[in-house]
């Protein structure tokens, strides 16, 4: 059992954050969520000339072997600062999707991922999924995609789409579609925490199917399992920011002739604040190891229970966050509330609360 | 960052396994299995036993004979014990003042003490809450004047807990009355035969006998027993409480107790269904399960943290995070068991054994536990000193 990370670990996580203090400062962020593209390539390319988009694939694969503890410090260095590129699905989704492909459609793809030439994303949420990856209505015939899917991140900007579809025998699988394909209409728009994402239609859109690898559910799983743990760990650098920026502002605002940080009533609600948020780190870490486990089961409900911790601490620290800041916290002007709109979407993505619970009590809980 | 226990770690595991089984009492499994505190007896046997392997004392160098554990060693050793269910080494002597000694005492002290501690040959209790000083711990008034040979001790302890076991105390008192009120408060040992000490029982409201009030009316204690440096006790205090802090969540203990909860839900009908069956219920199992997990995990963090020589002069945020939620997991647990009770959670059993039983015998604790255990929240710096804590230190609030 260890906890502590190594100094390879420790210079990713403050190169990252130092990059991301100088090209990711709030003032220029603002600059870029409102360019039409709603990201910035040249931050994209940044990642890639740092490693990041290396770090899930093997050395044999051209990459450089991370693990699941590096994708979690990109991810809380990512949260700190409120990043809005589809970097998750380059580094957690989709080298776990590729896996289903055969050696030679993993080769033509990975190169591009690594080099940040590629920004990749996934199609898979639908209005009528039942679950997550069960109930999928969109279609494969003859390869070419009949279907709709639902808030797909930057799904108009990404070159490459993994498209979850069932083939003419109702059996799920992994397809790709490349950017402007024939048959396929973007309706697109920003979402409430300044990333963009699409309704993506697909009309006889032609699409190679994965093939030759591990199956396609495998691949879903793994993929789900990876964005969820990655997902934990942006929460945690959110969270981890929102109470720094709120600490700052309560010490400077002074009502009643001192500090509102002097405040007994205000001092115990921060300090709640970091009650939960020490307890996202343990899960984050948690998390991290536990999506590599080898048993789905056991992986899925060790992932539920992280998330219900997060959604519950993300809860309490953005609703804190904003409360702590007054009605500056209500801005659009200040940082603290795109915090906590982040946090909010982080909630609700990759299995809301009620979803995980569900999983959890209908397994009868953890295992003791 | 690894999760997984090494081989050799697992196998210490099974080797603690195997002892417990093989010399735990069953008399002492089945009583704390139905959510009793163990009796002195019960706590001094198995502590015994404990020492005859060297295990009485985890966390004590190998030089005071300790087992020079790693402290993932220290962490499963606990799960094990905690688990069977069997009783702790009394912290009092093994967590508290043992560490005490062996960091501040002098050589003297160090023999004279540390091995009987190991040995529950000395029961110890701790003097340091008095009438008007609780959470302002360090405006202690119970006073010691030195007449040149003993220490005069006056004053009154309370919230005593054991203190009707005990053959020692260990006493923050009042040695001066200048400067900061923490810089006049010594660390003194006293035995509890001496002359003019009394110790008045308190009844809590589950009805047991657990806390005490204790009065000392011009004792004598000789110079030999004040630890440290005079006026310096404050820092040994703070330091003690510290270590009381991990030592708080008892997650072994509380792994047992959610095991149980769930085959007792599972046995019981409710309402035409199993209790397990009911989905409020089950909602509120799972939230206990993932509060434990998220505890379990922030507990091996910071061991993993010591262990890795993290420093231990900073305050570790995650040390208050312990404290207070590991008094809310087991309250949480406690409220689970009256809850699944029910109804049945009402006859009050007195120590001399009652009223007759209406249900299993698991119900009897049920509510006793529940309000004895509100303590958890208040003792060792409540809820609202740790928060205290961590907006000071840790957000500089």
């Amino acid at each position: 059992m260890n906890f502590e990370l190594n100094d390879e670990q420790r210079m990713l996580s403050e190169s990252l954050s130092r990059f991301l203090a100088d090209r990711y400062a709030f003032d220029k962020r603002v600059k870029f969520v409102d360019s039409p593209a709603g990201f910035d390539r040249a931050i994209w390319q940044g990642y890639a000339d740092m490693g990041l988009f290396a770090l899930p694939f093997s050395e044999d694969e051209g990459g450089i072997g991370g693990t699941a503890a590096e994708t979690m410090l990109v991810a809380e260095a990512m949260g700190s600062a409120i990043t809005v590129e589809p970097w998750l699905e380059a580094i957690a989704i989709a080298p776990a999707l590729l896996k289903a492909g055969s050696a030679e459609q993993q080769a033509g793809v990975i190169e591009g991922l690594i080099g940040g030439e590629i920004v990749p994303t996934w199609a898979h949420l639908e209005t009528g999924m039942i679950d997550r990856g069960e109930g999928i209505q969109t279609q494969e015939n003859g390869g070419k995609l009949s279907g709709a899917k639902t808030v797909v991140t930057f799904g108009e900007e990404a070159d490459l789409i993994f498209v979850t579809a069932c083939d003419a025998s109702g059996e799920v699988g992994l397809y790709m579609v490349r950017k402007g394909a024939e048959g396929m209409e973007a309706r697109s728009y920003r979402t409430q925490d300044e990333q963009r994402a699409s309704e993506l239609t697909f009309d006889g859109t032609p699409a190679e199917k994965l093939t030759g690898g591990i199956p396609a559910a495998e691949a879903i799983g793994m993929a789900e399992a990876k964005a969820l743990a990655a997902s934990i760990g942006e929460a945690l650098g959110a969270m981890e920011k929102a109470i720094d920026l709120t600490v700052a502002y309560i010490k400077e605002r002074e009502q009643f002739g001192r500090p509102i940080g002097t405040f007994q009533a205000l001092q115990h609600i921060a300090a709640q604040a970091v009650v939960e948020k020490e307890q996202v780190k343990s899960m984050a870490m948690y998390a991290a190891l536990m999506c590599e486990e080898e048993d789905v089961t056991t992986r899925d409900l060790a992932l539920s229970t992280a998330k219900v911790k997060m959604c519950d601490a993300s809860r309490y620290v953005g609703q804190m966050s904003i409360q702590l800041h007054g009605g500056v916290g209500m801005t659009m002007e200040y940082a603290i509330g795109h915090y906590f709109k982040r946090l909010t979407m982080l909630e609700i993505s990759w299995g809301d609360r009620d979803f995980h619970m569900d999983r959890l009590c209908d397994a009868g809980g953890l295992a003791a | 960052m690894d999760l997984k226990f090494t081989p050799e770690e697992e196998a210490f595991r099974q080797e603690v396994r195997d002892f417990i089984d093989a010399n735990l009492p069953d008399e002492t499994r089945e009583y704390m299995k139905l959510g009793n505190p163990p009796t002195k007896e019960m706590t001094i046997q198995w502590q015994r036993m404990l020492n005859t392997k060297g295990w009485a004392t985890p966390r004590w160098p190998a030089e005071w004979g300790g087992p020079g554990w790693s402290v993932t060693q220290v962490y499963i050793f606990q799960q094990e014990n905690q688990s069977a269910p069997a009783p702790d080494p009394l912290g009092f002597g093994v967590n508290m003042v043992g560490p005490v000694i062996i960091q501040f005492g002098n050589d003297e002290q160090k023999k004279r003490f540390l091995p009987r501690i190991a040995n529950l040959d000395d029961w110890w209790c701790q003097g340091f809450s008095e009438p008007g000083s609780g959470s302002d711990l360090a405006s202690l008034k119970t006073k010691a004047e030195f007449d040149g040979e003993n220490w005069i001790v006056n004053g009154q302890k309370t919230w005593t807990t054991l203190a009707q076991h005990a053959d020692w105390i260990f006493a923050l008192v009042r040695t001066s009355n200048e400067g900061k009120k923490q810089e006049g408060i010594s660390f003194l040992l006293i035995d509890m035969k001496s002359p003019g000490v009394t110790v008045h029982p308190i009844q809590t409201m589950d009805g047991g006998h657990e806390i005490n009030s204790v009065f000392f009316d011009n004792v004598k204690v000789p110079a030999a027993n004040m630890v440290g440096e005079v006026n310096k006790g404050w820092t040994y205090a703070k330091f003690l409480l510290g270590n009381e802090r991990l030592g708080a969540p008892r997650v072994g203990a509380s792994q047992a107790k959610l095991k149980e909860l769930k085959e007792i839900a599972q046995k019981r009908i409710v309402r035409g269904k199993p209790l397990w069956d009911h989905p409020r219920f089950r909602d509120k199992f799972v939230e206990a399960q993932i509060e434990l997990k998220a505890l379990e995990m922030t507990v091996m963090r910071v061991l993993s943290g010591i262990e890795a020589g993290a420093d231990q002069s900073k305050p570790d945020p995650a040390t208050s995070v312990i404290k207070i939620k590991g008094a809310q997991m087991v309250q949480r647990m406690t409220e689970l068991y009256v809850e699944a009770a029910g109804e049945q959670a009402a006859p009050w059993i007195d120590d001399e054994g009652g009223n007759a039983l209406v249900g299993p015998e698991w119900t009897v604790r049920a509510a006793p536990n529940y309000f004895n255990f509100r303590k958890s929240s208040i003792y060792g710096g409540s809820d609202q000193v740790q928060k205290g804590i961590i907006s000071k230190a840790i957000l500089g609030l």
